[in-house]
């Protein structure tokens, strides 16, 4: 393994993936520091462009604007108490709250170093726990996949929705979608109404822009009255409230551990996201710090247990997605969307067939840590400056950008009509309560479902009690059945007893 | 706008159409014969839809039956939608005119559009974005990606 660590190494450093590197991280930071754009957005209008580079250059640069866009958000949390996400919440209370006291210099620097410290620990555990998973998961069977995949789509639908059966509606309604056109085991054309260009099916990335990038657009269209915020970073007259020294650091380094542990634990489950594990590293770390009564008015160590536990997310968010190919929430499932358009099919066989692409993307997404580290540190002041344009300068390019992505993908102009059609769609689920990040999931996981589950009826034959021979069989069964149960059990006492801190996000 | 009506009026939608998928044997087309058979998933997925989506819309029926205060997340805020309808239009004339008049034009004007739908009123500096962002994007594809955009065929 550690060779190919050194050899992964030895592939990313080199022209193209350091520029890609440094690239995705400036527009990650801007990205994510506007008010109105997040990390998946900033994902989705980059990754028609990387379709012509070498993977390698490509899927770097997508994760480097993943978590440049992660810590971007906290930018405009703290400066301007505008979180872009839920996950940035509890860094806007804090952030804010320090900003007003003329320590933004602090707030900044402190989310920086937590949000650098909880990657950097993830992407660790990602490099040294996938192989080995990937390893045992290579013993499943065609069999074995397809309850593992059911599994899949309980656990993301009942633990994502707005309600279990809206979260299993929309994953349903993604699976439908998967559907349509020719089916890759017998040729078959299904739900195409006699309509040749329905053929094809759904080109991924029209649709992918259309449901998860434009109803963003609509949504800030619809509330254009709303006055444009300017982003500025208040100076102290005292330098030490401008930045946090090592000594400060230090104090909350046991802090930033605890929460990057609990993120990238909870990261590494499927569907429940960094929001969640913000939370719960946050209610954590207030319950066993000295100064409980500073969180949520300026407590630094608050910032850095939300930080640090929202970030650590991102690595380990890869390790189902590369492991199962089971995408754990919408960003690992644009992602690996950008792996399959890329020839890498994520699961255990991906370290096997693509051993060095792969360890080098490993390597690209920790140099990423130093690079968001330099990158961020020197120009705060730029990115504050970006993230200040007004909305009619910034979304009349992401029209332009989300135009050209969608062309991109098939050079053809249907593929715009799928675009119009996916975005009335995504903004009509998202005012329905349906989750469109879950419906992008069963829309990509169909097919290897539908191939799986082939495969095993083939295998069986006409025994179908071989379909539950194997224990794999009953311990995802057993997981599945837990999964829904949990879910039940968490939203019915959440509905009776709305924690303090979720009533104010929502 | 109450979200409670909507949910009746889609799931009894999806209900209707996953009837038609579970009843209707033309909706596939062709290929060969295999184990599972080509509307084997789409009709177990369509029997789950008529699960999913009644319990959606007994849920929303019994509360409105009820009469039951709604909840926060159950009230649609229509509230600036007349921009969204003028965007989608926007963004409808820009796939039709673009075969026509091109990447180029096209853009800039969708691009002042949607400037103007946002508030923008600092003309110069809009204007100077509206041009050169499409011809950044155009030869920018062309020469980097070697994707071309359409291009003026009146």
């Amino acid at each position: 393994m550690f060779e190919n660590i050194a050899s992964g190494f030895a592939s990313i450093l080199s022209v193209g993936p350091i520029l890609g590197i440094i690239l995705g991280v400036v527009i990650g930071i801007t990205f994510g520091a506007i008010p109105g754009i997040s990390a998946i957005m900033a994902i989705a209008i980059m990754l028609p462009m990387t379709f012509y580079v070498d993977p390698i250059v490509g899927i770097t640069m997508l994760l480097a604007v993943y978590k440049a866009g992660i810590y971007g958000g906290s930018i405009s949390a703290i400066l301007i108490n505008t979180p872009g996400a839920a996950a940035s919440f509890l860094t806007a209370q804090d952030g804010h709250a320090l900003t007003k006291k003329g320590k933004s210099g602090k707030a900044l620097d402190i989310s920086l170093f937590s949000s650098v410290s909880g990657e950097m620990l993830a992407t660790l555990v990602l490099i040294l726990v996938a192989a080995p998973i990937s390893t045992i998961s290579l013993q499943a069977g065609p069999i074995e996949k397809v309850f593992l995949l059911l599994f899949a789509f309980t656990v993301i639908a009942s633990m994502a929705g707005e309600s279990i059966p809206r979260g299993l509606l929309s994953c349903c309604l993604g699976m439908l979608c998967a559907m349509v056109g020719m089916d890759s085991i017998t040729g078959s054309a299904r739900f195409t109404f006699g309509i040749d260009e329905l053929i094809g099916g759904f080109t991924f990335t029209p649709m992918l822009i259309g449901i998860l990038v434009m109803p963003e657009v609509i949504n800030v269209i619809r509330r254009r009255s709303i006055p444009h915020h300017e982003l500025a970073i208040t100076r102290s007259p005292n330098p030490a409230d401008n930045r946090i020294s090592l000594k400060e650091y230090l104090k909350v380094f046991p802090t930033i551990l605890k929460s990057s542990g609990i993120g990238t634990f909870i990261g590494a489950l499927p569907g429940l996201g960094s929001s969640t594990a913000a939370f719960i590293a946050y209610g954590e770390a207030k319950r066993t710090s000295k100064k409980p009564e500073e969180y949520t008015k300026g407590s630094v160590e608050g910032i850095a247990a939300a930080e640090s536990a929202n970030n650590a997310v991102c690595g380990s968010s890869m390790i189902p997605m590369l492991t199962l190919s089971i995408p754990g929430d919408d960003v690992a499932a644009l992602l690996m969307g950008a792996f399959l358009i890329h020839g890498l099919t994520p699961g255990p066989m991906i370290f096997f067939e693509h051993t060095e692409t792969i360890y080098a993307i490993f390597a690209g997404f920790l140099i990423t840590d130093l690079f968001l580290l330099g990158i961020a540190r020197s120009g705060f002041k730029f990115f504050v400056k970006m993230a200040s344009l007004r909305r009619y300068y910034i979304f009349p390019c992401v029209t332009a950008f989300a135009f050209t992505g969608a062309f991109t993908a098939g050079q053809n102009m249907n593929d715009i009509l799928v675009l119009i059609a996916f975005m009335a769609i995504g903004y009509g689920m998202r005012m329905v309560g349906l989750n469109p990040a879950v419906f992008i999931i069963g829309f990509i996981l169909t097919p290897f479902l539908e191939q799986n589950l082939d495969q095993a009826f083939a295998i069986v034959g006409g025994e179908y009690h071989l379909f539950f021979a194997s224990p794999f069989s009953w311990v995802f069964i057993a997981l599945s059945i837990f999964f829904v149960l949990s879910s039940i059990k968490m939203k019915s006492k959440a509905k009776k007893h709305p924690p303090e801190l979720k009533e104010e996000t929502a | 706008m109450d979200r409670r009506k909507i949910d009746v009026v889609l799931s009894t939608f999806l209900i209707i159409a996953s009837l038609i998928i579970l009843t209707n044997d033309n909706l596939a087309e062709g290929g060969a014969e295999s184990d599972l058979g080509i509307m084997f998933l789409p009709r177990i997925v369509a029997g789950l839809i008529i699960i999913f989506a009644s319990t959606i819309a007994i849920q929303s029926l019994r509360n409105l039956a009820a009469g039951s205060q709604i909840e926060s997340r159950e009230i649609i805020i229509t509230d600036g939608f007349f921009g969204v309808f003028v965007y989608l239009g926007i963004f409808i004339g820009y796939w039709l005119a673009v075969p026509y008049v091109g990447f180029m034009i096209a853009t800039t004007f969708v691009m002042l559009a949607v400037a103007l739908l946002l508030g923008g009123r600092n003309w110069v500096p809009i204007i100077a974005t509206s041009v050169i962002t499409p011809v950044l994007i155009f030869y920018g594809s062309r020469e980097f990606l070697r994707v071309y955009l359409p291009t003026w065929t009146l």
